[in-house]
């Protein structure tokens, strides 16, 4: 079992956010800091949620009680288990010693695992406040951090604000388009009864990422088209590749706009009822 | 009553007095920065009292995985579709104004059943929060009636491991389900 457990720990979850250079702490004078950095390398080799893990990172504090990074990777675990108290605590540390470095991370956290569309915008604007460059992205590499912001706002609804926040997004030359941002402008444009619009994002999310959900969802604005080929058509796609895992995946928490076999399942078994 | 059995009560009065106030301080630390950690944060021991002799780990409590550590996701029959729908169906909105999240965690074992549930809850602010029981009952009975968790397995075999289930409140009603 210990080789299992050994093979778990490596599979998923072992730090994806990079520790800080060291060296570079100690070129800047910050002593401290860089002997700090060094108590935290102990942690490596060892699973976030681990006795050890936590220990080292402790022992780092104990030098440097301001060293956001280390709370920050305290909390991935609290994070990860759900426990909402003690990674708000931690993380609430983290961005009161570098608002820049953690705004941007709490805010994205707040939206994917707790749906605290609120304070998901607080913080992202209050990055966007601060810093006079690219306000970067989710921990996933998912979205662009307005692009979550928008989906805050639909959240809170607002999906007006939103469809505006993701249009100006894109017009941004420098944006990097996000594995699923044509979907949710699609699904905004359909949930505010612009159809055409709604088919037009579907076709670009189509091109880039092509997914059981950009399918299924332009399906529902060919429904309402009254263009019943494009409807069954777009609705079987959207099964077969649901089947074939072509669609929207996160091994954490359920993404916004995803949907699952059974909606598919029912809204064609609708459909070819009312063909018959 | 002799003055040899009042004394004997008086010093087992003390000591469960003394034993609830080192269990509070315990608690009260671990909700700001936990310094004596388990084996894994989260880790969940079993208590006789609440869990009932019948539930078995496969592999110990040494080996109990999370859920996302195959990298599959929440894996439920039907989907979290199904899960969803079950709480769509039983919860009776409560008539009050608590809003937050409540978190309901257990373990799932090897063969599929559940155990140790343990619940905690948060106001908006994220500050501690005690529901009202008519919310957390329902929540829990729910919660503890699910049959469909899936039994997850590393290179064939099957694991025991912790899931998860946060329900985010307003006004007494459920709003999301989460992860």
């Amino acid at each position: 079992m210990k080789s299992i457990l050994t093979f778990g720990l490596f599979l998923v979850g072992l730090g994806v956010y990079s520790q800080p250079n060291c060296e570079a702490f100690k070129l800047l004078g910050k002593n401290l800091r860089y002997k700090a950095c060094i108590k935290a390398e102990d942690r490596r080799g060892h699973y976030q949620f681990s006795k050890e893990y936590q220990e080292a990172l402790d022992s780092a504090l104990e030098i440097d009680p301001t060293f956001a990074y280390a709370y920050q990777a305290k909390s991935f675990a609290y994070l990860k288990s759900g426990d909402f108290l003690q990674w708000k605590y931690l993380i609430d540390k983290a961005v009161e010693y570098d608002p820049e470095g953690y705004l941007g991370y709490r805010g994205w956290c707040r939206y994917q695992f707790f749906r605290d569309y609120e304070g998901a915008i607080q913080d992202i604007e209050r990055l966007d406040e601060l810093v006079d460059h690219e306000i970067g992205f989710s921990a996933n590499g998912d979205y662009q951090l307005h692009i979550a912001r928008a989906l805050c706002y639909k959240g809170i609804g607002e999906p007006h604000k939103a469809i505006e926040i993701i249009e100006d997004q894109l017009k941004e030359e420098s944006h990097f388009l996000g594995v699923y941002d044509y979907l949710h402008l699609g699904v905004l444009y359909l949930e505010t009864r612009e159809y055409e619009k709604a088919i037009e994002a579907f076709k670009k999310q189509e091109k880039e990422n092509d997914l059981a959900e950009n399918r299924f969802y332009a399906a529902l604005a060919y429904k309402e088209l009254k263009n019943e080929n494009e409807y069954i058509l777009n609705l079987e796609v959207a099964k077969k590749k649901y089947l074939s895992s072509s669609r929207m995946f996160d091994p954490y928490v359920e993404q916004m706009d995803k949907i699952f076999l059974e909606d598919i399942e029912k809204e064609l078994q609708n459909g070819l009822q009312q063909r018959l | 009553m002799t003055v040899v059995s009042h004394f004997i009560q008086l010093r087992i009065s003390i000591y469960l007095t003394l034993t609830a106030l080192f269990i509070l301080s315990c608690s009260s630390q671990s909700e700001s920065s936990p310094k004596e950690y388990l084996r894994w944060v989260g880790d969940i021991e079993h208590d006789s009292l609440s869990d009932g002799p019948n539930f078995k780990l496969c592999n110990g409590d040494e080996n109990v995985f999370q859920y996302f550590n195959i990298g599959d996701g929440l894996q439920y029959e039907g989907e979290k579709k199904a899960l969803k729908n079950k709480f769509i169906e039983k919860y009776q909105p409560v008539n009050t104004n608590q809003s937050g999240w409540v978190r309901i965690r257990f373990i799932v074992n090897c063969k599929g059943e559940t155990s140790r549930f343990r619940v905690i809850g948060a106001d908006p602010d994220y500050q501690t929060m005690d529901f009202d029981k008519r919310i957390t009952n329902q929540l829990m009975d729910i919660t503890k009636g699910l049959e469909g968790w899936k039994i997850l397995s590393l290179r064939e075999n099957p694991i025991d491991y912790y899931q998860y289930l946060i329900f985010k409140m307003d006004n007494g009603k459920i709003v999301e389900i989460l992860p």
